[in-house]
């Protein structure tokens, strides 16, 4: 395709749109939403823009390589909600850094399902999202497939295996209010 | 009879606490004679539990929980969570709010720096320089004093704006304090950029090369100084940068080549300092008049943030590098439902493992302050932990989890 | 090697030192005995530096014009407002307070405000000097 010959070659910057359409073509009806939000701010009111797009979880990989292709991207953090029944995993990129006033956010979410928790690592394109994978497996139980460093990262490693603080079912919340409660019991004198 | 004797490598851990490291981090260095081999970084033992105490409590009270992440990072992290917040939420923002919150941003970065500069002189053994610049650093700190009411937690910020003006009865101090520095800027170049001792013992130290800094997603001043274009400042319209002009700070401005050790990282702070005061000043200048704030009332912010569903991204460039906030509101509480806190120290943690190997034992503490870490903004999320061995930690913190107490007692 | 550094060192040697030499001008050896001297008028406290216009010190609370909206209490960060339901008022506990002032930007009729008094150590954090009300 005579896209892909061109962007090989990162001098040429896409506009927001364009990049949305450059995977939007690729992978068609995979992505299952894509918007654009700008907003203008000082005296000039010049925009800046942010894209968020929701993706199926079997197209990942090829997603980030993508990405890689079209401009190497700096991964901010990785943030993650649970949704009841699945969980969102939120990769906050930019891309186009380094010209003034150029760049963009670009955030991809992928959900995957409470019962079968597992996303493969980006660790091999992008060496430095090592410790946001890392957080992820000891913060809301996402098993990172292939990831090179598996140990706990914040919480210490007497903390109880299967309690995973971000998660929003009752169970989780009672577990930790237990490791909590037994804290100071503070005397008020009145 | 000959024993067998093989040569092998010693483990040398240093940390949590030790004399050469500020904060506590835990070191395991792979050491052959002098020389180190590999490197092993464990984190987690100044966890605090803001991230899950903050989706406790509503958007006001988590700009002063935000501050006191960290204490010289206090105003960029309300920054990025009040970007954050008028993201998700659509809150427009005034536009002489966004000059102030300019100038506040960049007396910070000024007083970060000249702290660091300090430490790093005090870490190759350079005592003098360390008094000179602190007693610098308390120009700006009283300034600071003068135009927030206090020196280190400024709460100065709200969700829309900001809380106090910037009047004509300021500007006077403000001048003053930029003609002192502006004066003194060429006493601490020379002092630092100009020592044999200083150049011998940083130069070629601690290299992290254009590639490794690419792809290990460093942020700040530690990854310009090996060359690589990011600031947020620059690549984003953001506040009143966009209108004041703001470039990229690589040392090859100075020196005029590009090393990425840790002689290049002084340079680049030192820089980012004139550059500070540059800013301030235009943006006094500049300042357009206005509102302070979008919307005044409190109860009626928090009430419509109450009912508004919506997630953003705030973003910001602390002394230290990239600072991202995330927040998720669900439209039916007045607390977020996610938020999530990335500092920039947690960006630099993996480049130490290319700048350290091949170094020398003695070089660790100047390599490791070379990227000015922050512990305490690293370590914040998950939960708090009763064990013994974390009680020390959680002793400071003692006021803060007592009032949570009592605010459960209350609400019974 | 330090040759640029040896101008400012000199001339530092000529300079009056910076700090503040507050409470007194070296350490006294027994901080009771001190204490006593002063209150029997032996001995002066140098006084500490002054703060300047809108510091965020000590809470100031008139109860007259308190209406007892709760407002205060919804917005304090560290729970340090305590809400008296007989009276309708309200009660702070300095202990626990981080002196953000956001209950006296939020106060409707204005009764909370800053005083600039900073030295609140005490040993007991519900002692008498640290309860506002």
């Amino acid at each position: 395709m005579a896209e892909k010959k061109e962007t090989k070659n990162t001098n040429k910057q896409l506009s927001p749109e364009e990049v949305v359409k450059y995977f939007k073509d690729e992978f068609k009806t995979k992505i299952k939403s894509s918007e654009i939000k700008k907003r203008a701010t000082g005296l000039k009111k010049m925009e800046f823009v942010n894209i968020w797009m929701k993706i199926d979880k079997s197209i990942f990989k090829d997603f980030i390589k993508h990405l890689c292709d079209l401009t190497y991207p700096h991964l901010a953090v990785c943030s993650g909600n649970d949704l009841g029944k699945t969980i969102e995993l939120i990769y906050n990129f930019s891309i186009y850094f380094g010209k003034n006033l150029e760049e963009i956010s670009f955030n991809v979410a992928v959900e995957v399902p409470k019962s079968k928790p597992e996303i493969e690592t980006i660790c091999d394109y992008i060496p430095g999202s090592l410790i946001t994978e890392r957080e992820k497996q000891e913060m809301l139980g996402i098993k990172v497939i292939g990831i090179p460093d598996e140990r706990r990262l914040f919480l210490p490693e007497d903390f109880p295996d299967n309690l995973y603080p971000w998660r929003k079912d009752k169970e989780t919340q009672k577990g930790i209010e237990k490791l909590y409660k037994n804290l100071h019991e503070g005397k008020v004198k009145k | 009879m000959s024993s067998e004797t093989t040569q092998t490598t010693y483990q040398l851990p240093i940390g949590p606490i030790h004399p050469a490291l500020k904060e506590p981090v835990m070191f395991k260095f792979e050491i052959d004679g002098e020389r180190i081999v590999d490197v092993d970084v464990e984190l987690g033992h100044v966890h605090r539990a803001i991230e899950w105490t903050g989706m406790r409590r509503n958007p006001i009270q988590i700009i002063y929980l935000a501050e006191r992440i960290c204490g010289i990072c206090s105003f960029v992290h309300p920054m990025a969570f009040c970007r954050a917040v008028e993201n998700a939420v659509d809150i427009e923002v005034p536009e002489r709010a966004d000059y102030i919150r300019v100038v506040h941003g960049e007396l910070e970065r000024i007083c970060s720096h000249l702290l660091w500069a300090g430490v790093a002189a005090h870490e190759i053994g350079f005592d003098t320089v360390l008094y000179l610049t602190w007693e610098m650093r308390e120009k700006a700190l009283d300034l600071t004093e003068y135009l927030t009411g206090n020196r280190v937690t400024k709460a100065i910020l709200t969700i829309g704006g900001v809380r106090r003006d910037i009047t004509s009865e300021h500007i006077p101090k403000i001048s003053e304090t930029i003609n002192y520095f502006n004066k003194n800027f060429i006493k601490l170049k020379r002092a630092f950029l100009e020592d044999k001792t200083v150049k011998m013992r940083s130069q070629g130290v601690g290299i992290l090369t254009y590639d490794d800094a690419l792809k290990l997603c460093a942020v700040g001043p530690t990854t310009r100084a090996s060359g690589v274009k990011k600031d947020v400042r620059a690549d984003q319209p953001y506040a009143a940068y966009s209108d004041l002009g703001i470039d990229y700070t690589t040392p090859d401005l100075l020196t005029g080549e590009v090393n990425g050790d840790v002689y290049d990282r002084i340079v680049t702070r030192l820089l980012e300092v004139k550059q500070s005061l540059e800013i301030i000043q235009k943006a006094i200048d500049q300042m357009p008049a206005g509102d302070l704030v979008s919307e005044p009332k409190i109860p009626k912010l928090l009430n419509y943030i109450k009912k508004t569903p919506g997630e953003g991204v705030g973003r910001d460039e602390a002394p230290r590098g990239e600072v991202i906030h995330y927040v998720k509101f669900d439209g039916e509480n007045e607390h977020p439902y996610t938020w999530k806190v990335r500092a920039s120290t947690y960006a630099n943690i993996l480049p130490w493992i290319p700048m350290l190997k091949g170094e020398q034992i003695a070089d660790i503490p100047i390599v490791a302050a070379s990227t000015d870490p922050c512990m305490s903004c690293t370590n914040r999320v998950g939960v708090v932990n009763n064990k013994t061995n974390q009680k020390m930690m959680l002793d400071k913190e003692t006021l803060h989890k007592l009032s949570i107490e009592k605010t459960r007692r209350l609400m019974r | 090697m330090g040759f640029s550094m040896l101008g400012p060192v000199f001339r530092q040697m000529f300079k009056k030192p910076w700090t503040n030499k507050f409470p007194a001008k070296y350490q006294p050896n027994n901080t009771t005995d001190f204490l006593k001297a002063v209150a029997e008028g032996k001995a002066k406290i140098n006084p500490p530096i002054a703060t300047p216009k809108g510091f965020r010190g000590k809470i100031k609370y008139d109860t007259e014009k308190c209406i007892g909206c709760k407002l205060c209490i919804r917005v304090c960060p560290c729970g340090a407002i305590e809400f008296k339901e007989k009276e309708k008022k309200v009660k702070f506990y300095l202990a626990r307070c981080c002196f953000c002032s956001q209950c006296n930007d939020v106060c409707p009729t204005k009764c909370i405000s800053m005083s600039d008094e900073f030295l609140l150590a005490e040993a007991d954090p519900y002692a008498k000097e640290l309860i506002v009300e």
